[in-house]
């Protein structure tokens, strides 16, 4: 009886599930063993589009691009978020709440929006940063400039988990280390980063996958510097640009495909190294 | 009682000011003119005062369209929200509480949809909705919204701990049914879980930019973000004529993101205990 | 236990099902009409069947022309659909186009897009609908570029953009600089200006502005793009379009012109505050100027572009049609409309008034009334017509590939790049044709080495 009702229970969501995920991830993955020309229609193709994706320059140097932002942005997000959860944690801090709720304030902040002003303060000509003497999105600084806006946009949310994760330590550990005579400082190595290791993965597992899937932002910024922001500056930039400028559907899902592919290795990567790492 | 520490206070402040500079500037840029932006320092108030007038000229632009995609974003987020959160509350509690053929692996395939990249479903899901005539309603955007894989993830663990056994296999004993004891019993426990998925598929769907801009032709369809997008790009790409929309993209950008921030301080208390048990799983 | 078997088996025939339905109903909307002329008894019935037609289109205020044509016609209503700027509406449209439905009646296509759009038989051909007998009220140059490669009548003409120079007069005249009739002294110019005043710019050429630089190559005699059915000559890289590229490139690096993307808030700044002394633009740019660099008012002329050579040639840049899109259920109608909007005396006229669109009408270019227009942004200059004699300059032979967007983004990534990194441009071209090429070849076209 029970079995019965767990499928009722999980019905809803997977009848959903299915239509508007697997479905379209099926037709995808369909449409990627195909080749349309604008002269000569629809062909099959097998794995051509396949093959020829994992000799794309383009898509490889994408993919290495954002690599290169994981390693960099995502430890340096992450560690702002780490110290401002201890921080507030830490029952050291002043109007913590004000703290808060400010740094995770940018997360309700649509993308759009965030653009929009990391933009106006990026401008050449009139940015206030442009007036300290450096082109943010130059050749040179446009991926740590796009580095920027993603750690101000998600970082407090990053410290939410933490934060909730720190809520849930329980108190008898606490007091056991103030007892063996700890300071703050101590306690937060000790026993608090340990206890955080499982919400900090998460965080590293979302974070590769925002990583590897970076859009949004440079999309928005490429107006502004179109000619550093190349349509095939990340991945999934490149896919929307086979897509809706190349009329390249079929390359276009192949390219997506080995995308996701790329980001459940990454991700295993993680995964596995912090659990060799615990051992 | 702890020492409060000034030390730590100070460098939490200065954290503090980089995430509300952007923030400090849209307040400010919402009171200049288009051409005050350029021509007075970004960081201070110009001499002309102009707030009211902008709030005015975004609420009256073309007939009024602001407020059009406002209720529209609103009705999205709301209908969307409270649909994915059901959905995945009533999921999340029957994979944590049920034993069945093909649990985990319908466990493991929604949790590995998470990798998917975005962009490859849109063309798919474009193509398959224009199918179904959907393609230019509000159905686009809102059916898309509707599943949220990191929501089904947060309620499933939530569940495991918050509803005890006993408490199930009284109410079982009792002769209920399984639905009658999810929505007599189950359901007040998971309420923390449930509001903090739907502010989070809230936000996610408030901020949603890409679906509605591939899925959207139609203008009085849009909802905030593709219709700010949508003036930016006459105010810089149109005819002169369209230059002074500037100062109403910025105005309406502060404008557009009061109302998840209110949502986000009102329900405080509730998402972060929700959070809390997500976080320590792995 | 049976229960689950029959959620399962829902779950699967739906998913077939739908899948069955999207792998056979491909795009088959690919058909061309090739029905003889409508007579007028059927386009009198069309016109006074209720009817509604959608139209996308993002040129502002467009209601007021619209309302014209619902008064003759009150039978007819025309929904106007801003679908987004230019790209973002053809990415739409296209996209539209491939799934088979949510098209709309008509589309605002620019000139240059009409091939990209016409290779994938989205456009009406309006022959049947009587356009051949308004050949005569367009510009020629305009009609040739509505016109598909077997004589089919793509689209209607709207406005146009032939290419011309406008200048600040007030820092030609501060630092003693004439306006330039030859590129040659254009350079001149430019390399004295800077070096007068590091600050100003003789101009700035947008690395991200390809459409602008297609009408220096087409004023430069390049014939990049020849195109017979399926084979396509490419020659982006052709002599005339070196010679251009060497010229800026030369300019970009000795640094006396500046490469900044246009049409972004540092540009249109630029403007503002004297930064670029020109603007090589095209005839609907005087309005646009003064809509969004009003503290310059007074200070600018227009002139005719400087020359390579004694004749003098322009090309053109930007400016639009109105197009019939194939799934239309009431194409008479449409095609009606379409001529209407671009013929009828009052739209044409209001075009200009109202939208401040440079004409590709002949009667209204030849209207005293129009040519005769002082521009105060322009100090009181007949800015009209300056452009109105420019606009018989543009040569008419020039061609579009069928798959513009594609150019448009390799030449950002190979010329523009270029420019803005003061590399070879010349070089760079070479590259531009490669991609182009491979893209071609890819598509199923049959690609020959050019003109």
């Amino acid at each position: 009886m029970t079995k019965r009702a767990g499928y009722v229970f999980v019905a809803p969501f997977m009848v959903f599930f299915l239509l508007l995920f697997l479905l379209p991830l099926g037709y995808a993955g369909y449409l990627s063993l195909f080749k349309d020309q604008l002269v000569g229609g629809t062909v099959f193709a097998g794995l051509a589009n396949y093959s020829r994706a994992l000799a794309d320059d383009q898509l490889l140097h994408g993919v290495l691009r954002v690599g290169l932002f994981f390693l960099v942005q995502v430890p340096v997000m992450l560690l702002v978020s780490l110290g401002a959860a201890l921080a507030i944690d830490s029952g050291l801090l002043r109007a913590a709440r004000l703290f808060r709720l400010g740094v995770f304030l940018p997360y309700a902040v649509p993308s759009v929006v965030a653009a929009l002003m990391w933009g106006y303060l990026y401008g050449p000509s009139f940015g206030p940063l442009a007036k300290l003497g450096f082109n943010p999105i130059g050749d040179t600084l446009m991926l740590p400039s796009l580095g920027n806006i993603v750690t101000w946009e998600f970082a407090g949310y990053n410290m939410i988990i933490l934060y909730a994760a720190l809520r849930t330590v329980p108190a008898e550990r606490y007091e056991a280390a103030a007892m063996d005579g700890a300071g703050p400082w101590r306690t937060a190595w000790f026993i608090k980063i340990p206890a955080l290791r499982p919400a900090l993965l998460l965080c590293l597992v979302f974070s590769v996958i925002g990583s590897f899937q970076l859009f949004a932002e440079p999309k928005l910024i490429q107006s502004l510097a179109p000619t550093v922001i190349t349509s095939s500056y990340t991945p999934n930039l490149y896919a929307y640009s086979l897509a809706f400028i190349s009329q390249q559907v079929n390359y276009a899902a192949a390219v997506s495909f080995l995308l996701g592919f790329v980001i459940l290795v990454v991700s295993y990567a993680v995964l596995l190294t912090a659990s060799r790492s615990r051992r | 009682m702890t020492r409060r520490s000034t030390t730590l206070t100070l460098g939490m402040g200065a954290v503090l000011i980089y995430f509300l500079f952007p923030l400090f500037w849209l307040v400010i840029a919402a009171t200049k003119t288009t051409g005050d932006l350029f021509s007075t320092f970004g960081l201070w108030f110009a001499h002309d005062f102009s707030l009211f007038a902008n709030i005015r000229e975004t609420f009256t632009h073309n007939h009024g369209e602001y407020a059009r995609w406002m209720a529209n974003t609103l009705v999205y987020a709301t209908v969307s929200a409270l649909g994915a959160s059901a959905l995945a509350t009533f999921a999340g509690y029957g994979f944590a509480r049920y034993q069945f053929r093909g649990r985990s692996m319908m466990l493991g395939t929604v949790l590995g949809t998470i990798m998917v990249p975005t962009t490859a479903l849109a063309i798919p899901t474009y193509l398959l909705f224009s199918k179904a005539a959907l393609v230019n309603t509000p159905w686009a955007v809102i059916l898309p919204s509707l599943v949220s894989p990191f929501g089904l993830f947060l309620m499933w663990v939530y569940a495991r701990d918050a509803v005890s056994d006993t408490v199930l296999e009284a109410a079982r004993i009792d002769g209920a049914g399984e639905l009658a004891i999810f929505f007599r019993v189950v359901l007040r426990s998971l309420g923390p879980g449930f509001v903090t998925v739907l502010l989070f598929t809230l936000v996610a769907t408030w901020n949603n930019y890409f679906l509605p801009l591939i899925m959207l032709n139609d203008p009085s369809y849009y909802p905030i973000t593709v219709g700010l997008a949508s003036w930016s790009a006459q105010a810089v790409g149109g005819s002169g004529a369209n230059a002074d929309l500037l100062a109403c993209v910025v105005t309406g950008s502060l404008l557009s993101i009061i109302p998840l921030i209110a949502a986000f301080v009102l329900l405080q208390r509730y998402w972060q205990s929700g959070l809390s048990a997500g976080a320590v799983k792995e | 236990m049976s229960r689950k078997v029959s959620h399962w088996r829902l779950a699967a025939a739906l998913a077939a099902s739908v899948l069955a339905l999207t792998a056979c109903s491909g795009t088959d909307t690919k058909t061309t009409k090739s029905a003889g002329p409508v007579s007028q008894a059927d386009i009198d019935k069309a016109m006074t069947t209720p009817t509604t037609l959608t139209f996308w289109t993002w040129v502002p205020n467009i209601d007021q022309e619209v309302a014209l044509f619902e008064k003759k016609y009150p039978a007819v209503k025309v929904n106007v659909v801003n679908a987004g700027q230019g790209a973002d509406q053809y990415t739409k449209l296209r996209t539209a186009l491939k799934a088979g439905s949510g098209a709309p009646d008509l589309a605002q296509i620019e000139y240059q897009y009409i091939p990209t759009f016409s290779i994938t038989k989205s456009l009406v051909d309006l022959r049947p609908y009587g356009a051949e007998a308004d050949k005569s009220k367009f510009v020629d140059w305009t009609w040739g570029q509505v016109t598909g490669p077997n004589g089919e009548i793509l689209a209607y003409p709207q406005d146009t953009g032939p290419m011309g120079l406008l200048y600040r007069a007030d820092i030609f005249q501060k630092y003693g600089i004439q306006v330039p009739k030859t590129w040659d002294d254009f350079a001149a110019a430019a390399r004295k200006l800077h070096a007068a005043d590091p600050k100003v710019y003789l101009t700035d050429m947008a690395a991200n502005e390809a459409a602008g630089w297609h009408g220096l190559m087409w004023q430069a005699g390049s014939k990049p793009y020849t195109v017979s059915g399926t084979t396509i000559g490419l020659a982006v890289n052709d002599a005339a379009s070196k010679k251009v590229a060497d010229y800026w490139g030369g300019l970009a690096k000795a640094g006396v012109i500046s490469t900044d993307p246009d049409f972004t808030d540092n540009w249109y700044q630029g403007f503002n505050q004297g930064k670029y002394a020109t603007w090589i633009t095209a005839a609907w740019a005087p309005a646009f100027l003064g809509g969004s660099a009003k503290p310059t008012a007074g200070k600018w002329r227009a002139a005719p572009m400087p020359q390579w050579d004694t004749k003098a040639v322009a090309g053109n840049w930007g400016g639009s049609t109105t197009a019939v899109i194939q799934g239309s259920k009431n194409p008479i109608a449409a095609a009606k409309f379409a001529e209407f909007l671009n013929t009828d005396a009052d739209t044409t006229k209001m075009f200009n008034t109202v939208q401040n669109f440079f004409p590709a009408s002949k009667a209204l270019l030849a209207d005293s009334s129009f040519a005769g227009q002082r521009n105060d942004f322009f100090g009181g200059q007949q800015v009209n017509a300056v452009f109105a004699q420019i606009s018989d300059t543009v040569d008419s032979a020039w061609q579009w590939p069928p798959f513009l967007d594609q150019s448009t983004k390799d030449w950002t990534e190979t010329v523009g790049t270029g420019l803005a990194n003061k590399a070879d441009v010349a070089a760079a071209t070479d590259q531009w044709q490669q991609r182009l090429t491979s893209y071609a070849k890819d598509q199923g076209f049959t690609v020959s080495a050019g003109s």
